[in-house]
């Protein structure tokens, strides 16, 4: 939009853009780099090639930030120069930028090279692309080179044999470069740079190559060769891949590197190695180094390694699991590192598919009531959040007897966000256990939350009541919790009181116009003359809630039930009739209250439907937001 | 939703709101806070807060804890600012719940609500950081003269109310934690006489501590208070110059912190277990002991002063055979001192006799009708919410980089 407009008003604001990018304030400078897509559009093509490119080359000596900015912009600035068939003429000064100290300057510079790569034709790539790539692959300081190491994927598919030789070569002196920094950098890209190349290639030149930084002495530069084995592995046919030793032999060195870090690289991508090499060398070597891994003396080591438990036992025999990786995930279970254990609790449900009902119950329970126990909340967490999956393996039955008691036992926990996440879990837990069992074991539970210490926990535990009763449905619910909810309404505490109204606001939506008039409704009753001025003001909340509920209530059944069916209702005239008769004047004697929230709760309540709407409801329904 | 409500809902998540936004709201504050007289009168149900320090995800969880604005009445006895790393969205947003519900919220004013103070210890860079100049600040600094030097509670049972259960009318003091359940519950003293100070070894009273590993305690004894129920919180403590709590209301407040006399010590003093008076180490302020509690406790009709302006490793500390109590809001201070914090509740009478409700300080004020027959009205009942540092998945990610508005 702003392009346009300075297309037509001119050449001024253009000139003082130009001179702002001579500007000595950096803010101005940058501010102009930004807009330098307007100074090309008002230049036209001709120029922008002939006058503005070669300035640009020239003002590589500013500031980092500036440079950032230039070498972003440059990479998307083809559309000014007339199109893609000039698109060479950018990588003159994204070539200087490639050479600057700072690595964010070149790493940019490098990222839009690459997308303008993608653009070239191959005859522009092999005229200009490559000689760049080589001139500075053989440049003297380390900037260059390590620039130079990331612009050899892009240009590789598109040239011919002869060229394609010569980025090959000239790779592998990277390889074998003097400076860790472009070691570290060549193997970083050796990985893309394999994904375009032939079997036949990867094997004869660029395993050697792998095998070159797969010895390397230092650490850094070895654990970036785990991406290459990898794609060497994905490009070699799995029946070829035997007949490269020198493969295994780097696997096997890489996973026993005196270096943690290695090994940990090693740990997190196991499963996609297991994937990549054929069956064989997972069952003769994959398989005794994963149990080697889960004992490893690094914690972070374990802990990548418990994350691949259930990916990487999925692709082996179940037997091989029972007989020699089992005992070794078993002792992860007492793991010193509380992260460990933690990263196992994420995981290890998803054995239960694998093993099947009879070894889930006779491993993987034992290590669930333990995991349950465990001093670390965020552990017990892990498990419980998991649990479904266990559950369609061995049945609700199995799993409520074993696991039931620890549920309960966290459900009571100190901590009350423990509790909290318990809560979020008990809906789900009650729609498999049915409602029998519900009654019997979680619903003295459930209305005990009610009346928490902590004001979440309590806000909370409506929230469940009011998912129970979608899961239970309204009679259940008038029978179970409205008498308790109700209950809570004459507490001596006003904070405790409270929670009647907000469970009542929040039950509204799965309740019928029945508990309404004869359950609700003389509850409030009572409450709009309590002594508290809050207690007051919540049951005008709550009555803003009941009058947009009742506006659409029909005779039979409740909002939720009908809105999931999708039957088309019409609102009973005794909702209305209850709004007039017994909603109306206790509103109109809230205000006229002594206390001014009092009187603005129940003016926003007693206002027109679309007000009420927009305001009240929300601020009763909604949890309460006290988290960023 | 009025701008004040989205005010209100952008502070809440932890985001600045627009300086001049920032101006007007405490141009209204200021509206509102003049009228306030020296020390405030609060009717009970009210939940007394101590220090907060800037450290906003902690206020947060208190309110999670101990309920939301404007559900829960609340009272901040100051130190909103400094040392956190949200002193500015702390302070603002406690600002605008004070102007939306000038009921339900009552703040006191603290030793680091001062123009002194806040350049020292951060609220002041803070405001620099955030918005690039210290209008901000000057606005916020110009709110503090205004606010109230201290608060009297009217009206708050002498029993407790249990969460579920009934309990035995003759408890007074309840200490929850965030479990379900209670720390530590204490009977009313019958016979009131002094913890026997042989008893420990080191002369020492020994205090009661809370279950092992919970890491919260307080020490709590019965009170042996004045036969009344009006609760004066200030934050610091008293002064040699103030016998009753009509010279507080005499004192010209709307101005900063002076570095002695009356108002100074308000905000500065400390109890500590002297007799009479002593030099403060902290250079402003005065030490008091126990004789010096009560006597002001007997004169003015007090059961108990609330303050803060100490941390307490335990969240509440009661002194002075629980004459004075040391309430502390600000978990793990200054995200490293690990310690636990607590809110004083207070609850309303549920009674009906009201029998505390006529004192306001006075002398005689309160004739407690119900005395001789109950044993009844020897202090307010107390319940302490401690609580911890919220966690650090629930404090998100750590405030941007501020933009300021002279970069563009």
């Amino acid at each position: 939009m702003a392009d346009e407009a300075n297309t037509s008003d001119g050449l001024y604001p253009i000139a003082v853009l130009i001179d702002e990018l001579k500007h000595d304030d950096v803010l101005l400078r940058l501010n102009a780099i930004h807009r330098l897509g307007t100074i090309a559009l008002a230049l036209g093509p001709e120029r922008t090639r002939d006058e503005l490119i070669p300035f640009l080359d020239e003002s590589v000596e500013d500031e980092d930030e500036v440079l950032v900015a230039l070498s972003e912009e440059l990479g998307n600035f083809m559309e000014y120069l007339g199109g893609s068939e000039w698109g060479h003429v950018l990588l003159s000064p994204l070539e200087n930028l490639a050479a600057i100290e700072e690595p964010v300057v070149r790493d940019k510079a490098v990222e839009s090279l690459n997308k303008i790569a993608a653009d070239l034709s191959p005859q522009q790539i092999e005229e200009y692309f490559i000689p760049m790539t080589l001139r500075l692959a053989k440049a003297d300081w380390f900037t260059s080179k390590v620039s130079g190491c990331g612009l050899f994927t892009a240009p590789y598919s598109k040239v011919s044999a002869t060229s394609q030789e010569q980025l090959r070569q000239q790779f592998s002196i990277l390889v074998h470069d003097e400076t860790p920094m472009v070691r570290r950098q060549a193997a970083t890209n050796l990985a893309s740079f394999v994904r375009e190349m032939p079997p036949n290639i990867v094997v004869d030149e660029m395993i050697p190559l792998f095998q070159h930084l797969v010895s390397d002495d230092q650490d850094s530069v070895r654990l970036l060769t785990v991406e290459t084995l990898i794609a060497i592995a994905e490009s070699v046919p799995k029946d070829q891949q035997s007949s490269h030793g020198v493969l295994l032999t780097s696997l096997r060195n890489l996973m026993e590197d005196k270096s943690w870090r290695v090994r940990y690289m090693i740990a997190d991508r196991f499963e996609k190695i297991a994937k990549a090499v054929d069956d064989e060398v997972v069952s003769r070597d994959l398989v005794p180094a994963f149990v080697k891994l889960l004992k490893d003396t690094e914690a972070e080591v374990r802990t990548a390694i418990a994350g691949q438990i259930p990916g990487f036992c999925g692709l082996i025999d179940r037997t091989v699991v029972l007989n020699d990786i089992m005992s070794s995930i078993e002792d992860l279970v007492s793991d010193t590192s509380q992260h460990v254990r933690a990263a196992l609790g994420t995981q290890i449900s998803g054995l239960a598919p694998i093993l099947g009902k009879q070894e889930t119950i006779d491993h993987l329970l034992p290590m669930f009531l333990q995991m349950l126990k465990d001093e670390f909340p965020e552990v017990r967490l892990h498990i419980i959040s998991k649990l479904e999956l266990v559950n369609q393996v061995i049945g609700i039955d199995l799993l409520s007897q074993a696991l039931l008691p620890a549920i309960v036992q966290l459900a009571e926990d100190k901590q009350w966000r423990v509790r909290l996440a318990i809560i979020e879990y008990v809906p789900l837990l009650a729609s498999q256990l049915g409602v029998e069992f519900f009654n019997e074991k979680l619903s003295t539970l459930c209305m005990g939350w009610l009346g928490d210490t902590v004001f979440s926990i309590r806000e909370a535990a409506t929230h469940n009541l009011k998912k129970l009763t979608e899961v239970f449905g309204v009679e259940w619910a008038n029978e179970a919790i409205i008498p308790r909810v109700m209950q809570m309404g004459s507490h001596p505490n006003y904070l405790y009181r409270m929670t009647t109204c907000f469970a009542i606001s929040t039950l509204t939506s799965v309740v019928s116009m029945d508990v309404i008039d004869k359950s609700i409704l003389p509850m409030l009753d009572k409450m709009v003359e309590d002594d508290i001025p809050n207690i007051r003001f919540n049951v005008a909340k709550t009555y803003a809630v009941l009058v947009n509920a009742l506006r659409k209530l029909p005779e039979e059944g409740t909002l939720y039930s009908l809105e999931k069916e999708g039957t088309e209702f019409s609102p009973s005239p005794r909702g209305q009739e209850l709004i007039q008769e017994k909603i109306m004047p206790k509103l109109k004697k809230l205000q006229e209250d002594d206390d001014v929230d009092v009187r603005f709760f129940a003016t926003t309540a007693s206002a027109d439907p679309p007000a009420a709407a927009a305001s009240a409801v929300p601020v009763a329904g909604e949890p309460m937001n006290t988290s960023p | 939703m009025s701008d004040l409500d989205k005010a209100i809902a952008q502070l809440r998540s932890c985001r600045p709101i627009p300086e001049s936004q920032v101006r007007e709201i405490c141009h209204k504050a200021r509206e509102l806070l003049i009228e306030e007289g020296n020390v405030v009168t609060v009717t009970a149900p009210v939940t007394i807060c101590g220090d907060i320090h800037g450290q906003f995800h902690d206020l947060m969880e208190l309110f999670r804890v101990g309920g939301d604005v404007p559900d829960t009445n609340y009272l901040f006895m100051g130190d909103f600012v400094d040392r956190g790393f949200y002193s500015l969205e702390t302070f603002l947003l406690l600002l605008c719940l004070k102007v939306r519900y000038p009921d339900r919220m009552t703040l006191i004013r603290g030793n680091h609500e001062s123009r002194q103070i806040t350049q020292v210890y951060g609220f002041y860079d803070e405001c620099n950081r955030k918005y690039g100049s210290a209008n901000v600040w000057r606005y916020c600094c110009d709110v503090f003269d205004y606010l109230a030097l201290g608060a009297i509670v009217l009206g708050a049972s002498s029993t407790l109310s249990s969460t579920m259960e009934p309990i035995d009318e003759d408890v007074e003091i309840e200490v929850c934690d965030q479990s379900g359940g209670t720390l530590s519950r204490f009977s009313r003293q019958r016979h009131r006489q002094r913890p026997d100070s042989s008893s420990s070894a080191n002369g020492v009273p020994a205090d009661r501590t809370g279950p092992p590993g919970s890491g919260a305690s307080g020490s709590s004894g019965g009170t042996v208070g004045n036969p009344t129920g009006a609760v004066l919180c200030v934050h610091g403590g008293l002064s040699p110059l103030i016998d009753t709590i009509d010279k507080i209301r005499l004192i010209d407040r709307k101005q900063e912190v002076p570095h002695e006399g009356a108002m100074c010590d308000l905000l500065w003093s400390d109890p500590d277990e002297i007799d009479g008076w002593g030099l403060s180490p902290r250079g402003a302020g005065f030490l008091f002991g126990a004789d010096i509690v009560k006597v002001f406790n007997h004169t003015n009709d007090l059961s108990l002063i609330a303050r803060a302006h100490q941390l307490v490793m335990e969240g509440f500390k009661e002194m002075f055979d629980a004459s004075i109590v040391t309430v502390w809001s600000a978990p793990n201070y200054c995200y490293r001192c690990g310690n636990v914090a607590a809110v004083l509740e207070l609850s309303e009478d549920d009674t009906g006799t009201g029998i505390f409700s006529r004192s306001n300080g006075d002398v005689g004020r309160s004739k407690p009708p119900m005395l001789e027959n109950g044993g009844l009205g020897n202090g307010p009942a107390r319940r302490y919410r401690v609580f911890q540092a919220a966690p650090q998945d629930s404090r998100g990610m750590p405030a941007k980089k501020p933009v300021a508005d002279y970069f563009l």
